[in-house]
């Protein structure tokens, strides 16, 4: 790359500055680490029951395989503190599952063993050597019969703000006296977050100090568990983790994986690399849950809506609740009077879920959406016109303004680009060139500007060039980039002499990887270093407008600043969310009844965009996953012992490279003066929300058929059997 | 686990004879699958890949002899004029990566019903060439496919090649799957009209315990299909035919497909691929004149 | 079942390297990774059925996870780390290039078997179309969903026509 103009360099579309590592093969994500000599690996048993005991466990096969190291059990295995621990990314209610620590199954997939050879083919080998019996316990695993027996979230999730239960006004009474109404439910299966690199931890002991490869989402948060699970000061654990193979939010939580190499590495003294199979990926990761809504929404015949009344159950684990906010875009996403929003989770003899990209908003908007275009339907209105008929600048659910929001320019935007004029709007009236049915369909995203305390740190050197580091996470946005970028435009030096990093718990903190508030809130504490390094440099010699890069040559030294920034009021005075509109066309198959996707187009506000280069990408790779969740992605739970039957990238579908057609995005100028001091709203995970449904209200006008379990399979759409 | 290398064809039927249990690997994707997934421990491989026969293809009177080792991409890239339906069905077999290594032979010898390669053979009354150091026998793969991953193959045997006969006239292959490719068949379907013979072949894939044919649609269409004229057959013989096909499958439901959907999705890919094979069964009578 | 090894040579790089105690079961892709120290080789599933691992031998794009590698010796293995001329950032492959300028992946996971079985796609001549391109590249999972700047990058390389104004990677605001 050619000097770059340093002023301008936030809002250019820069490559990727991790991206020669990558394509090199030289980016060392977490199992590939060598951590000295006398490596051994670790393979998991797991359960095979969802609820029960362990009658017996036989290891001795596995001990006396070739190359076996120790067999670690419940029976055996070092009995560790497990102090409590609740990380902002950890269920506040219950408690995690204590890895070897008794007898107790409570789930399928649950580690009860972990091999440990010279070798992965001998641990592997030794692991399918242990046998295990259990006195199985009565187990609740099917999903059907949730909403009967769901709860609301727990009072640790109301200090939180989520009640369960929400809204304004009457919305009964509204929807009793609209004259357009409109109630259906919805359907959404388990998704797994699939990242390709599986979660995978390289685990070493040094004079009672730990060291823990690890791919996460968030060094500090491994940091802290794995002292509470040990019993040691945090300053006696270190977690590294610069690169991190895609997680979407599995890389939220430590898995099994992270204390069992913890354990063995300490019982056996040597270091252990502990990695979960595709299939574990299933059964010890957590998941997006398999939630049922009900939506009913009222409306007078010009489509301003009188009422919202949302309800949705979604699952959780017997150990832990985990309860997302799914349903607060339904009482702020549109102007109406009369809402009412109720969330209940049903426990299951099942692993915990987790966050998954967008979690909550991509479940809840895709049924409040969906409902949307079943009401424009019903008052026969353009359901592009429904939404700017709804549309409004003052969030009803707490009475502030948003900080921004352009959904109208998004929905003309995108629309503009989509060519949503040339819709005929009588469903089945569109066909291809290839006589398929053709369906277009829209929906809005929506997704809160969050933003958190950090710290980063800016260390300039005599050389002119400057390091920028924080505990963060890349697995994929682009941090490394867009960091490098605010941080040269900040120090007013070329974007090649600065060097941002990040993933280690050595350095300043940053906070969780996630919630698309990275760039608010590390972004903002890169930029407040940086701004204090440069002026201390500039006071040491007593100039402010000096060339930086001289002075620094000048002055001799590095010249450093730790800077910690947190968020003020401004999220108090206004609610400030990231909007987007989504439009899908669809080609269907008239006779088999498959579902193609030759486009998808969005537009957001966003606020600043510091690279649409990447940001690009963000949005894009959104839609594709929004995409496997409409038309091919489920995790098949058997409803017999909860198991996922599909536990295979052959059988659970993400969609491929022919899948994808022309996928187009963009975002429209937008100024935000209050979210944050850089402007920016976030991106990471709006491109997935509205997808699905965007989809499916193309199929419907495709086909004129609802579908309203995803995903949309062609048994489905051909309104056949089961599946 | 021990390996048996052979370097020779000779040698690796005395190795088949000799260790019966040990499970023959070449492209190694079924067999890979069930090492790396643990479910399989096998004794002894017998590793197939320096057996230079295996990757050969030579005509063996007026049929296409084709080793089976022959990997995919090249049957696509190169036999598509003499085994059609196969290069079609070929090029439908999981990734580009796997179809540089995986053969027709592993896919008989694993004998899934899934296996995209069946149905072709079914269709195309393609004959199976077995070998073990008692002989060689020929089966023709009609009667191959004899019960949920069983095979008429002893256990001493192995699978040296598959003959094709030539083409007497249009193939077709369809194949149905929830991604648009690297995906495991919801239902599959291959069609051979013979021209000489004023016949009609098919093969059904992922729609029962094995491979099937549909033995009532093929008469059906031999006796209704305009043979002097190719003229497109009425909606009512293909619907027909397409009924017939479903009929003959006998599907389940599992996580990829329903069988309701599966006889559905037969009997569409029945009336498509016999729309194309018309048109190409004209379309070759103009071209010769 | 008793401890048997193996000793096998794997010509990868250009280099040979000898295993002196190979593991029969052990699969190309983990001699790759656990024993020689090539870790641009990715293992996302170990069944075939993602691409990560993607190797070329003999110049075919192949899976590593699904080969042993004691069926490889002999045979000449290129992976990510030997794909440029001189080996690594200085001189990248054209492959290597296209792929950053087109931003064509994000976590970079899978990034080096897309490349690989991009470099085998290309030999093979299956690039004459997006759409080929898309097929034939089907056999590589990208869960971050960078496919449509996949195709780009590909196409930039083999010389691809793009359709105009569709799939432009870097069009920035309305």
């Amino acid at each position: 790359m050619t000097s770059t103009a340093a002023a301008s360099v936030v809002g250019q579309p820069v490559s990727r500055v991790d991206g020669p590592l990558k394509v090199a093969g030289g980016a060392t994500y977490a199992a590939e680490f060598d951590p000295g000599p006398g490596l051994c690996h670790g393979a998991i048993v797991t359960s095979t029951v969802a609820s029960g005991r362990i009658a017996s466990i036989d290891t001795a096969a596995a001990e006396a395989a070739p190359g076996v190291v120790a067999v670690l059990t419940h029976r055996n295995a070092p009995v560790l503190p497990y102090h409590e621990h609740k990380g902002l990314t950890d269920p506040p209610e219950g408690e995690r599952i204590h890895l070897l620590q008794d007898d107790r199954v409570r789930h399928q997939g649950q580690p009860v063993a972990l091999a440990v050879a010279e070798t992965l083919e001998e641990a592997v080998y030794a692991a399918s050597l242990v046998r295990v019996s259990y006195r199985p316990e009565s187990a609740v695993t099917a999903f059907s019969d949730a909403v009967a027996h769901a709860v609301p979230p727990g009072p640790r999730y109301r200090d939180r703000g989520l009640e369960g239960d929400g809204g304004r006004g009457d919305a009964d009474a509204a929807l009793g006296a609209a004259p357009v109404r409109i109630e259906a439910e919805y359907v959404m299966p388990r998704l797994n977050h699939n990242p390709i690199e599986p979660h995978g931890t390289v685990a070493r002991w040094s004079e009672g100090e730990l060291t823990l490869w690890d791919k996460t989402q968030w060094v500090d948060n491994v940091r802290a568990e794995m002292a509470a699970v040990f019993g040691l000061p945090p300053d006696r654990v270190r977690v590294v983790s610069p690169f991190v193979g895609g997680a979407f939010g599995s890389g939220l939580r430590p898995w099994a994986n992270v204390t069992l190499a913890a354990m063995a590495s300490r019982h056996v003294d040597r270091p252990v690399k502990v990695v979960l199979t595709r299939r574990q990926m299933f059964g010890i990761t957590g998941y997006r849950p398999r939630s049922t809504h009900r939506v009913a929404l009222g409306a007078d015949r010009d489509g301003q809506l009188l009422a919202i009344r949302h309800e949705g159950v979604s699952e959780t684990s017997t150990y832990e609740t985990y309860a997302e906010e799914q349903l607060g875009s339904s009482e702020y996403l549109y102007a109406c009077r009369d809402v009412a929003t109720r969330y209940r989770v049903a426990p299951r003899n099942v692993q915990t879920p987790n966050d998954m990209r967008g979690p909550g908003k991509v479940t809840g908007v895709h049924a409040l959406e969906c409902a949307m275009d079943e009401l424009a339907a019903a008052l026969d209105m353009d359901p592009v016109e429904l939404r700017l008929r709804n549309d409004t600048i003052v969030d009803q659910s707490t009475g502030v303004p948003f900080s921004s929001r352009s959904l109208r320019e998004c929905y003309q935007a995108a629309g503009e680009r989509f060519g949503w004029s040339r819709r005929n709007p009588r469903p089945g009236a569109m066909r291809d060139e290839r006589g398929r049915l053709v369906g277009y369909g829209c929906a809005s995203a929506t997704w809160p500007a969050m933003r958190q305390a950090a710290e980063a740190r800016a260390r300039l050197l005599p050389d002119g060039s400057a390091v920028v580091s924080s505990s963060s996470s890349d697995m994929g946005p682009g941090t490394y980039t867009s960091m490098t970028q605010v941080a040269a435009e900040t120090l007013g030096l070329p974007l090649e002499r600065v060097r941002f990093e990040l993933g280690d718990t050595r350095m300043p903190t940053a906070p969780v990887h996630g919630g698309s508030w990275t760039m608010a809130s590390l972004g903002s504490a890169v930029q407040a270093a940086c701004a204090e390094a440069r002026r201390r440099a500039l006071a040491e010699i007593g100039r402010a407008d000096a060339d930086l890069a001289a002075v620094l040559r000048q002055i001799g030294e590095p010249v450093e600043a730790t800077v910690r920034t947190e968020p003020g009021d401004e999220l108090r005075r206004y609610s400030a969310h990231s909007f987007g509109a989504v439009f899908a066309e669809v080609a269907v198959d008239p006779d088999l009844c498959t579902v193609r996707v030759p486009r998808l187009v969005g537009a957001y506000g966003v606020g600043r965009v510091v690279n649409p280069k990447t940001a690009r990408s963000q949005i894009t790779g959104g839609m594709v996953m929004g995409m496997g969740m409409a038309l091919t992605e489920r995790t098949e739970v058997d409803p017999r012992d909860a198991r996922p039957v599909n536990s295979s990238l052959a059988d659970y579908l993400v969609p491929v490279n022919a899948d994808v057609g022309e996928l187009d995005a963009v975002f429209v100028d937008e100024e935000d003066p209050h979210v944050n001091p850089l402007g920016v709203k976030g991106l990471g995970e709006i491109g997935t929300v509205g997808v699905a449904a965007a989809i499916c209200n193309a199929v419907y006008h495709a086909t004129g058929r609802r579908v309203r379990e995803l995903p949309v399979t062609v048994e489905r759409v051909l309104g056949a059997a089961v599946r | 686990m021990e390996f048996l290398s052979p370097a020779t064809w000779e040698e690796a039927l005395a190795a088949k004879s000799a260790r019966p249990d040990a499970v023959p690997i070449m492209g190694g994707t079924d067999v890979m699958v069930e090492l790396n997934f643990d479910r399989r421990r096998p004794a002894a491989l017998l590793d197939l890949t320096r057996v230079p026969e295996l990757r050969e293809w030579a005509p063996d009177g007026d049929r296409l002899r084709l080793g089976a080792g022959v990997p995919y991409a090249v049957i696509v890239d190169r036999l598509a004029d003499r085994a059609p339906a196969l290069a079609l069905a070929s090029r439908a077999v999981a990734s580009p990566q796997i179809r540089n290594r995986g053969s027709v032979g592993g896919n008989l010898g694993g004998a899934s019903p899934a296996g995209d390669a069946h149905p072709p053979l079914l269709a195309t009354d393609a004959v199976v060439e077995l070998a073990s150091v008692r002989g060689v026998r020929r089966v023709p793969a009609r009667e191959f496919y004899l019960g949920p991953r069983r095979t008429a193959r002893s256990d001493d045997e192995l699978i040296a090649a598959v003959l094709l006969p030539a083409p007497a006239g249009p193939q077709q292959f369809a194949k149905i799957g929830t991604r648009n490719a690297m995906v495991i068949a919801v239902a599959s379907f291959a069609l051979a009209l013979d021209a000489g013979r004023r016949s009609a072949g098919t093969g059904i894939g992922s729609a029962g315990p094995t491979p099937l044919r549909a033995p009532e649609a093929e008469e059906f269409l031999a006796a209704e299909f305009d043979w002097a004229g190719g003229r497109p057959p009425s909606p009512a013989v293909a619907q027909e035919f397409g009924a017939l096909v479903a009929a003959a499958a006998r599907p389940i439901d599992d996580v990829r497909g329903s069988a309701a959907y599966r006889r559905h999705a037969l009997s569409v890919l029945a009336r498509r691929t016999l729309g194309w094979a018309a048109a190409d069964y004209r379309r070759e009578m103009a071209a010769c004149g | 079942m008793p401890a048997q090894t193996l000793t096998a040579t794997l010509h990868v790089n250009g280099r040979e390297h000898a295993l002196p105690d190979l593991d029969p079961r052990t699969t190309l892709l983990d001699a790759l990774r656990e024993s020689l120290g090539l870790t641009g080789t990715k293992k996302g599933c170990g069944l075939g059925h993602c691409g990560a691992c993607t190797v070329l031998a003999d110049g075919r794009r192949i899976l590593s996870c699904m080969a042993l590698a004691a069926l490889y010796e002999g045979r000449e293995i290129t992976t990510i780390e030997g794909l440029a001329p001189e080996g690594g950032a200085a001189r990248p492959h054209p492959l290597q290039q296209a792929f950053v300028e087109r931003d064509a992946f994000q976590c970079g996971y899978c990034t080096p078997g897309q490349i690989m079985s991009a470099a085998g796609l290309i030999d093979e001549g299956r690039t004459g179309s997006p759409e080929e391109i898309r097929e034939f590249m089907s056999g590589n999972l990208c869960r971050c969903g960078a496919y449509a700047n996949i195709v780009a990058a590909v196409a930039d390389v083999a010389r691809t026509p793009l359709v105009p104004g569709a799939r432009e990677p870097e069009q920035g605001r309305s």
